[in-house]
């Protein structure tokens, strides 16, 4: 399978904030990417740079063989809609509908009639006295009908309800098996669209800390729960993304896979193992603390120690 | 090439903004212009006097009431429509090359409009009454041949104008148009410290040809300046 997205040591510097920091991961032609972590993790910002309305300060980003930016052959393949996407003055839905398949070869205006019905999409509002979601659902109707070869869904739930957001999975998975192309996807509402991806991303603070195939998932981390002395033991020596605490009761996420030792442990003690979720997962790894100087190395890096959360609440 | 012509539809895309507007700005002048004239008329006044046809065309209302308009219309043409191009994936030099050829597109369909209604004007004697709209002297006083450089030109150096300090914006925020606003002022007054002992020499020899090198300047260093503006702008 060929490679449509590749991002090597991406760094991107605003004044003294690092957005990204050597940022590498690739996407394969014809997959769907879920790109994953905490606002201000580096999402956008990668998004913005693989489409070529940004640049890295430092590395190399590849789209289908060539670099994006002011780059147009590469850049009539590409389909990207900020989630905070401004339009001109006085725009409405006609306007969007009226001037995408100049810039789209692929454009299916039937498809994206569909959509703006579905949605319900008012026609007469000026675009920017719109809602959120209204918004959400004109970036989708860009996004998938422009069928382009690398579509970016930069949030595109934000603000929509569950009947648009079961529309965009329905017809998004609808137009992808008859039209393959590259998805990135971005999004906090994991749980519902972790069924759409082939590999996900986790970023946080603008590096990559897990970049997996979607069926590897169960094998990344797992949980430990139950007394604190008996989630401590298990805990112990091993790799820790996050804990939880309420009372004596104790939960933490721990990197790696289930080992014989790890379940002599817990039984030792009574604590209780289980699978993690995508969306737990994307969690713990949003509360992990680099900059920690003590703890236990997750993939042979420095010594990292947890965020212990003592109020059982999650980002 | 395809992508220049893209950009150009881009705009063009606003149709009201660009083609009507411009009309209803020229049709609400026409009519405050009649009104004056009804009362001047009403003061005692002549149609068709020496003094009516003078004082007539005198009046600058059309400039005033179109730059304003077009001044705005050059800001947003690349202020609020350049992050939508390159969401639709225009690169920044074809969009750039792009505004510049709408800006002209603009410029000569207003020329055209103006000559029209110029024309018009004239084969009806000023409209059955006498009333002065664009037989005035700031449009070239009834003359197609100034009036259409003016008018092309004029309009062409405040669209690129305005698109230079929307590109101004979009590069710096607002700190953009404010430096370019300042830095544009200096130069001026700069130029006037120098040619100021000779200024009444210069203005004894001025031709009108003048203005429309000036005009041309003008656009040619707005072009110059939204491309260098717009080319290492980011959207955030």
């Amino acid at each position: 399978m060929t490679t449509a997205i590749s991002v090597q040591s991406a760094t991107r510097t605003f004044g003294r904030t690092t957005a990204l920091d050597r940022m590498s991961f690739s996407v394969a032609s014809g997959s769907i990417l879920g790109l994953l972590g905490r606002n201000g993790a580096g999402k956008t910002t990668i998004m913005s740079i693989i489409a070529g309305q940004d640049r890295p300060t430092a590395g190399r980003v590849e789209v289908l063989g060539g670099e994006p930016f002011e780059n147009a052959s590469v850049l009539s393949q590409i389909s990207y809609v900020r989630d905070n996407q401004r339009y001109p003055d006085d725009y409405k839905l006609h306007h969007v509908l009226r001037i995408a398949p100049d810039f789209a070869p692929n454009w299916d205006a039937d498809l994206a009639a569909e959509l703006a019905e579905g949605f319900r999409i008012p026609s007469k509002t000026k675009i920017k006295k719109l809602s959120r979601g209204q918004l959400s659902s004109i970036a989708i109707v860009v996004g998938i009908a422009s069928r382009a070869s690398i579509t970016l869904l930069d949030e595109p739930y934000l603000g929509l309800d569950i009947t648009a957001r079961a529309l965009f999975h329905e017809v998004l998975i609808r137009d992808y098996a008859e039209h393959p192309r590259t998805v990135v996807l971005s999004t906090h509402l994991v749980e519902e669209s972790e069924r759409l991806f082939d590999q996900v991303v986790i970023v946080d603070r603008g590096s990559v800390v897990l970049d997996v195939e979607s069926d590897e998932i169960q094998n990344v981390a797992y949980t430990v729960s139950g007394t604190a002395d008996a989630v401590d033991r298990v805990t112990q020596g091993r790799p820790v993304l996050s804990t939880h605490a309420v009372g004596g009761l104790k939960s933490a996420t721990l990197r790696g896979l289930v080992d014989e030792q790890v379940r002599a442990d817990a039984r030792a003690g009574g604590a209780q193992l289980s699978p993690v979720s995508l969306q737990e997962l994307v969690a713990a790894f949003g509360e992990y603390e680099p900059d920690a100087t003590s703890g236990v190395a997750l993939d042979g890096g420095e010594p990292r120690t947890p965020v212990d959360s003592q109020n059982g609440a999650r980002s | 090439m395809n992508s220049v012509i893209s950009s150009v539809k881009l705009h063009l895309n606003k149709r009201e903004a660009t083609l009507l507007v411009p009309l209803y700005i020229t049709g609400m002048v026409a009519l405050v212009s009649i009104l004056i004239s009804l009362l001047f008329w009403r003061s005692g006044s002549i149609p068709g006097s020496t003094e009516w046809v003078s004082s007539s065309q005198l009046n600058p209302g059309m400039l005033y009431g179109l730059v304003g308009f077009l001044g705005y219309l050059g800001v947003q043409s690349v202020s609020t429509t350049f992050p939508f191009a390159l969401t639709l994936g225009a690169t920044r030099r074809a969009f750039a090359a792009g505004t510049v050829v709408w800006a002209i597109i603009t410029s000569a369909y207003l020329a055209a409009v103006f000559s029209v209604l110029t024309l018009i004007e004239l084969a009806t004697n000023h409209w059955f009454v006498g009333f002065y709209i664009f037989d005035v002297n700031v449009l070239g006083a009834g003359n197609l041949g100034r009036l259409i450089p003016i008018v092309f030109l004029g309009t062409l150096a405040v669209l690129t104008l305005g698109g230079v300090f929307g590109a101004a914006w979009v590069r710096f925020g607002s700190f953009g148009p404010l430096a370019l606003a300042v830095g544009i002022v200096i130069v001026v007054i700069v130029a006037l410290i120098v040619v100021i002992p000779v200024m009444a020499s210069i203005l004894a020899a001025f031709q009108l040809w003048w203005l429309a090198v000036a005009a041309a300047v003008i656009v040619t260093l707005s072009a110059v300046g939204i491309w260098l503006f717009l080319r290492p702008a980011v959207v955030r």
